[in-house]
């Protein structure tokens, strides 16, 4: 087994039944896992921001970094493998914000309603979700099966 | 046990004198590279650290650095002053937060992380770079250096408060342990004989709106800088984003979303090109 570190920003996609997609500590980001069990194809976005239009150049560059542009790659490059769209399982985690923070820069919240945007628009349907409160999450999405696996920082280990 | 836990701040190594003599040196309008570099050279540690650093990509030299005194010369006077901190307090960090984090690397990676953050809102609101609060933010979380262990015994009853009762991490620490990792922090940063602008600011770091006697901005921005961290999932351990949001942080400095948002691009960026100064611990 070999596990596939996605960073910040970053996005990672596979059809090798050995691999775990992972990324570390989700704060006010949000985890994109999809997943085909038939065509045994998956991916990992873990995106930063919301709305690519705060900077074109850096989104060009680096698609992950935004929900607009991220969302659509992940996709993408899923159904470059082989995956196609009415098969794909889509689970979301993430999207954690400071504890009373009713400003205007409420960046998980941001993130989730520019997600779901995307989903509406696009016909996605979230199957599970692991979104909001207050803590870090790690996410790994487990080739083999598809489980997805979501840890809350200091806490358990739960299936999604 | 409050009374072990103050005890123990007895216990903590100095803070390194080289470090504040460079401070102090750079402070002054006519100092040498040579007077500098003969500080440096006899702290073993901090000049293998410095050069190790300066042959970073963050400050990006095309020339493998060798001496110290190139070193110094290369890096001009605010990065070395930030080069020097960075290098000199990265052995607090050593031992491991256990409680908050899992490797002692965490919670300096975080640290490094806020004080570079510290310096980009800094350049946005007041247009320079600003080494007191470099150091502000660099050591705002050394109090869970030693409230760790205490967290680790009493986490479940902590954990409680936090998610049933709506208490903030903080508070909970305050309520169980009877000290706050920031106070705490303060507490040390009084034993090391910093200045008052910088102890304020690590024991205030998550509650600058209590901070009532103070003009300073270096809280504010500390506070700004750790919480955007959080956001990022640069986390400083186990309390996560559990902590209270202080609104006022960001009308102070009339910041939009728009520009706390680059930022987080700017630290992404930056943290890429870190990755030495990352290493040190």
């Amino acid at each position: 087994m070999s596990e596939i570190v996605v960073g910040i920003s970053d996005i990672k996609w596979s059809n090798n039944k050995d691999d775990v997609l992972v990324t570390y500590a989700l704060g006010s980001c949000i985890a994109v896992v999809v997943y085909d069990p038939k065509a045994c194809v998956g991916g990992l976005l873990h995106f930063m921001l919301p709305d690519s239009s705060l900077d074109i150049y850096k989104a060009r560059e680096n698609p992950g970094m935004f929900a607009d542009t991220g969302i659509p790659l992940l996709f993408k490059a899923c159904y470059g493998l082989g995956a196609e769209k009415k098969r794909m399982i889509v689970k979301v985690a993430g999207g954690a914000s400071i504890l009373d923070d009713t400003s205007f820069f409420r960046i998980g919240q941001k993130n989730m309603t520019a997600m779901r945007k995307i989903f509406w628009k696009n016909n996605v349907m979230v199957d599970a979700e692991d979104t909001g409160s207050n803590y870090n999450r790690t996410v790994r999405l487990d080739m083999n099966s598809g489980k997805v696996y979501v840890k809350t920082s200091g806490g358990e280990n739960k299936v999604l | 046990m409050i009374d072990n836990i103050l005890k123990s701040i007895d216990n903590i190594p100095a803070f390194p004198a080289t470090v504040q003599k460079v401070s102090a040196l750079l402070n002054t309008d006519d100092y040498s590279a040579v007077e500098v570099a003969n500080v440096i050279k006899y702290d073993q540690a901090i000049t293998a650290n410095i050069l190790r650093m300066s042959n970073s990509a963050y400050f990006g030299a095309h020339e493998k650095i060798y001496t110290i005194i190139d070193a110094v010369t290369f890096l001009g006077q605010q990065n070395l002053i930030r080069a020097v901190q960075t290098a000199g307090v990265s052995k607090f960090y050593r031992k491991a937060a256990k409680g908050y984090v899992a490797k002692a690397s965490d919670l300096w990676e975080h640290s490094v992380a806020v004080a570079l953050m510290s310096q980009i809102l800094s350049k946005r609101v007041c247009c320079r770079e600003n080494p007191v609060l470099y150091t502000a933010a660099l050591m705002h979380d050394v109090g869970k250096v030693i409230l760790g262990e205490f967290v680790h015994e009493s986490f479940q009853k902590i954990m409680e408060l936090v998610s049933d009762q709506g208490y903030s991490f903080l508070e909970a620490e305050e309520k169980i342990i009877g000290v706050d990792h920031g106070k705490l922090g303060g507490k040390i940063a009084a034993h090391w004989n910093f200045p008052k602008e910088i102890e304020d600011a690590i024991a205030y770091h998550h509650r600058p709106d209590l901070l009532k006697d103070s003009e300073s901005d270096v809280p504010w921005l500390v506070y700004l800088s750790d919480e955007s961290c959080l956001m990022m999932g640069l986390d400083g351990g186990v309390d996560g984003l559990a902590h209270r949001w202080v609104g006022e942080g960001l009308t102070r400095f009339n910041l939009r979303s728009k520009d706390l948002e680059q930022s987080f691009i700017l630290l992404a960026e930056d943290l890429k090109r870190a990755k030495e100064m990352i290493a040190i611990v």
